[in-house]
């Protein structure tokens, strides 16, 4: 049909009982992933606004965000476990909310698999890349740093 | 009144693309948009095709988007719509356009039907009525209203990109059994509903409930639904 | 072309098609052709209730329904028929409750009821609660029950098929030839046996309830092929519809409690029924609307209407309902319900003649024989169960009562004979019919003709008749006919061709409505819905007989209509003067 404004997929004929849709069978994963959104959603309110608070507000406020006041931060686990689930919220939040998207708007098929393809890498390299440095950051892994806390 | 009426047309028998026609009719303004394509139709041109039964609203014969809005075209005053302004009607969209205003409904009720819409219940039945109280009766009442005009399926932006979302109706056509305390289908309705394609598909962008000629809260039902899958319980 | 070979055809996916095909489906293999997709019938736009004595909020029982059909129906009913219908009433209302449909309740939780036109307690004591409902949308309610039912049961649908002949040999209904729309492709569905549920023809008039849709089809076709129709004078104007549109506001309105008013804001109803008062049967409301109107004591600026008025009920009230019918006042007329009064005027709303069956839904031939193979339910059938006006609330019981019936016998009948051979080339007529129109080159619209035809039906036809209106009607539909001759079409595609189908249709219409005006004619008396003010009494001597008017043909090829006449079957009430 040539005018219908918004393209669909040319599955036209669907059985009984919805059995022609894709159905990803008996799985609850659209419902925990939906409850996903939500309940991460929730946390990352107070994740980023405490983030955002202890860095932009406390101490010397946006003047004093250095090298150094990273540092000192992930000195302390309770940073280091606060980041790490921001980092890991925030990266599966978007990343889902894109999956949406691309499952939304992606028109065929095949761009819907590369597509998720893509985002499913970059995720998987972010959220690998960034729970790496929040480990293995070492401050002083330059000899000469003059930081307080390499001395 | 004069008013101009500009429609999209298409006649596959014709063109194969479809397009604009604007018509000028005289109107009163209490007529309804109905009445200016019957007039068309009957006093300029005789192939403009559109669906339309009782004329008031009540068979869901003759959903469209008129000036961009999905209505029913008996239930659209002149008067509402500005008429000084041109008024642009279409055929609802996300389902395949057969000619003019007549859209392919199979789509729709195939979602409609896998739904299970009906009543299912277990062991003997009662001699007389089965027993239910005013209120558990006016939980679901909102929903029962649906004329299956499919309004507010082809309002919903996710039915628009792949069709494959069951979409509002069918999850209106859910509810409407869900919650009535008569039935034991519910397990299974909810099963199919958790499918994929099912209610978490749903942005709640509210054009469903926009859309409804009936004034039913669809995005509220669809939202009960979700709840009652949560908690496995209506 | 396409050929289909099914045991059971249904014409017709409305209540009383849907519940035939409710039953035939579940015996045999069956297949229900319709015009529209199912949902959009116009059993849906039925609202009040549907009547039966479960008696669950005060005493009632179905004998005392069926002498109020019998009343209501001004004795022109058949009894035994009325019996049944009754009778089976409880049932038919329990069976639609256990197919899920969501009644109102009552606070113990039993189907709730209440009062409607011309229904009494023991013989016209005082109105009874009898009509079961769900708020003001009960035929939507029974329309989506039965489908969904069909849709749990599998039931083979041919949406937006429409049949335009039937085909019989030596005397038997052997298959029907349909229509598709989407394509315009002839299909021939042969059958054992076919049952007609095709509605009424209520757009031969221009003020009327009915859906544009409601051109008599299945009348039409029966008519074509010489078979009889009954009662056809016998029209029902439903008193409120919104003046000017049609548009059907429910006797539930008054069931619950609204009053029609005059001009000087008079309950003129306690004077034409001092006991029921606006609770009269239809024909009498009716009748005394336009009696109002026609003394001067009509309303607005031409004092063309009359007034419902809610404006004592409290708006809780009309909002749990009548919330449908107070909406349509709002959306169409603007007018406010709580606290002003809806201006309201009788339209065109039910056939209480049609396609003459017995009780088991079979279609007759004449007087005494059935049509092998033939059937109808609903409003396209005159059982006759309404008689000369059919009571509120009795279409909905009419269409699950004989409509359960006819597809009972439909099937069993199918069980016990084997598929008939098909006349040679049985797609003839319909292609000279379809191609005919397409081909024509005439200079007349459908529309200005159909417009012309319901303005002489409005004028001479309607609520009052006397011989010189209704002469007037038949010299004008007789020139309308001469004109249909040259109308031509302009979409001439085979694409969804909706203006070839309305002129199809408007063919029927002209068929009927000349139908209509003959029978009324021949009846020198009134009686329930048809009233002569030129007898305005009813005569039993004379026509208490049901009227069979039949299509002939005469030896120069000239077409005839011929009157015969029933009797009425009765079996306990003698007819009684008719007072509320």
């Amino acid at each position: 049909m040539s005018d219908i404004a918004a393209p669909r997929s040319s599955t036209r004929s669907r059985s009984l009982k919805g059995g022609g849709r894709n159905r990803s069978g008996q799985t609850n994963f659209e419902l925990y992933s939906w409850l996903f959104m939500r309940l991460s959603g929730l946390a990352l309110v107070v994740l980023v606004l405490g983030h955002l608070f202890t860095n932009l507000m406390l101490g010397g406020g946006i003047t004093a965000l250095d090298f150094g006041f990273v540092a000192g931060k992930w000195a302390n686990p309770l940073w280091q476990v606060w980041d790490l689930l921001m980092l890991w919220l925030a990266m599966l939040h978007g990343s889902n909310g894109m999956r949406t998207i691309i499952n939304d708007y992606a028109e065929k098929d095949q761009t819907r698999f590369w597509l998720k393809a893509l985002l499913i890498t970059a995720a998987i390299v972010i959220v690998v890349l960034g729970t790496l440095v929040i480990f293995t950051f070492d401050p002083c892994l330059d000899p000469s740093s003059t930081l307080s806390v390499c001395k | 009144m004069d008013v101009k009426v500009k429609i999209l047309r298409y006649n596959p028998e014709v063109l194969d693309e479809s397009e604009w026609k604007t018509y000028s009719v005289t109107l009163l303004p209490g007529d309804r948009v109905l009445d200016a394509l019957h007039k068309i139709k009957w006093e300029q041109d005789g192939t403009l095709t559109f669906r339309r039964s009782c004329a008031h609203g009540v068979c869901g014969s003759d959903a469209m988007r008129i000036n961009g809005r999905n209505r029913l075209a008996c239930k659209t005053l002149i008067k509402d719509l500005n008429p000084d302004k041109e008024i642009t009607v279409e055929p609802i969209k996300g389902l395949p356009v057969l000619k003019d205003l007549v859209v392919d409904m199979e789509p729709f009720f195939d979602a409609y039907r896998s739904i299970m819409p009906f009543l299912v219940t277990s062991g003997h039945e009662p001699t007389r009525e089965r027993i239910q109280s005013q209120a558990d009766r006016e939980r679901f009442d909102d929903t029962t209203k649906c004329i299956l005009c499919a309004a507010c399926t082809t309002s919903c932006p996710v039915f628009w990109s792949d069709g494959q979302y069951f979409g509002p109706q069918a999850i209106v056509g859910a509810h409407r059994f869900i919650f009535d305390s008569r039935d034991e289908g519910t397990e299974q309705r909810l099963e199919i509903l958790n499918d994929k394609e099912g209610v978490w598909r749903c942005r709640t962008t509210f054009n469903c409930t926009e859309a409804c000629p009936r004034g039913i809260e669809v995005t509220k039902a669809i939202q009960e639904v979700k709840r009652a899958l949560i908690f496995r319980r209506v | 072309m396409q050929r289909h070979q099914y045991d059971v055809v249904i014409v017709g996916a409305g209540g009383a098609g849907m519940r035939a095909a409710l039953e035939s489906s579940k015996r045999t293999r069956t297949a229900v052709l319709t015009k529209l997709y199912p949902t959009r019938s116009h059993t849906g736009a039925a609202q009040g209730g549907m009547c039966a004595a479960l008696a669950n909020v005060e005493e009632d029982n179905w004998e005392w329904h069926t002498f109020d059909t019998v009343k209501g129906g001004d004795f022109l009913v058949d009894q035994d028929a009325a019996e049944v219908m009754c009778r089976e009433a409880v049932d038919a209302v329990l069976d639609l409750e256990k197919m899920g449909l969501p009644f109102n309740r009552t606070a113990e939780g039993k189907i709730d009821q209440r009062f409607f036109g011309g229904h009494t307690r023991n013989h016209g004591e005082a109105v009874v609660r009898r009509s079961c409902f769900a708020a003001d949308r009960t035929g939507h309610m029974i329309l989506q029950t039965l489908y969904q039912q069909c849709i749990k049961q599998n039931v083979e649908f041919f949406n937006e098929f429409y049949v335009l002949d039937l085909l019989m040999v030596g005397g038997r209904a052997t298959g029907v030839v349909a229509y598709e729309l989407a394509t315009g492709e002839l299909h021939i569905f042969s059958a054992k046996s076919i049952v007609f549920a095709s509605g009424g023809f209520g757009k031969v008039f221009r003020t009327t309830s009915n859906a544009h849709t409601l051109t008599g089809d299945g009348m039409g076709i029966v008519w074509r092929k010489g078979l009889p129709l009954e009662d056809m004078e016998f029209f029902q104007f439903h008193p409120t519809g919104l003046a000017g549109l049609g548009v059907l506001l429910s006797e539930a309105a008054r069931g619950e409690g609204g009053i029609l008013r005059n001009k000087d804001n008079e309950r003129f109803m306690e004077r034409y029924a001092p006991t029921v008062k606006d609770l009269a049967p239809r024909d009498m409301v009716a009748r005394a609307m336009a009696n109002e109107v026609r003394e001067g004591r009509g309303c607005g600026p031409d004092g063309a209407y009359v007034m419902l008025d809610l404006t004592h009920l409290e708006p809780a009230h009309i909002d749990a309902k009548l919330p449908d019918i107070t909406e349509f006042a709002r959306t169409y007329l603007g007018v406010e319900p709580y606290t002003e009064q809806i201006p309201v005027f009788p339209t065109a709303h039910y056939a209480m003649g049609g396609i003459p069956t017995n009780i088991q839904g079979e279609a007759l031939a004449n007087n005494d024989d059935v049509i092998p193979g033939l059937y109808a339910a609903g409003e396209v059938a005159c059982v006759s169960v309404h008689g000369a006006n059919r009571l509120g609330t009795n279409s909905l019981l009419d269409i699950n009562v004989f409509g359960r019936r006819a597809g009972i016998a439909a099937a069993e009948y199918a069980a016990g004979v084997d598929f008939e051979e098909l006349p040679p080339e049985p797609e003839a007529f319909v292609v000279d019919l379809i191609e005919g129109m397409r081909s024509a080159e005439g200079t007349e619209r459908v529309a200005a003709i159909r417009t012309d035809l319901q303005a002489t039906m409005d004028i001479n036809a309607q609520v009052y008749r006397t011989e010189g209106s209704l002469k007037q009607a038949l010299t004008d539909i007789e020139g309308l006919k001469q004109r249909f001759a040259q109308v031509s079409v302009q979409d001439k595609g085979k694409r969804f061709n909706t203006d070839l189908l309305e002129a199809v249709e408007l063919g029927f219409l002209l068929d009927l409505a000349e139908v209509l005006v003959v029978s009324a004619l021949a009846r020198k008396e009134s009686r329930g819905g048809h009233f002569r003010e030129d007898y305005d009494k009813r005569d039993d001597v004379n026509f208490m007989r049901h009227t069979m008017a039949y299509r002939t043909i005469d030896a120069e090829g000239n077409v005839n209509i011929r009157l015969d006449y029933k009797p009425v079957v009765q079996t306990r009430y003698k007819p009684m003067e008719r007072k509320y």
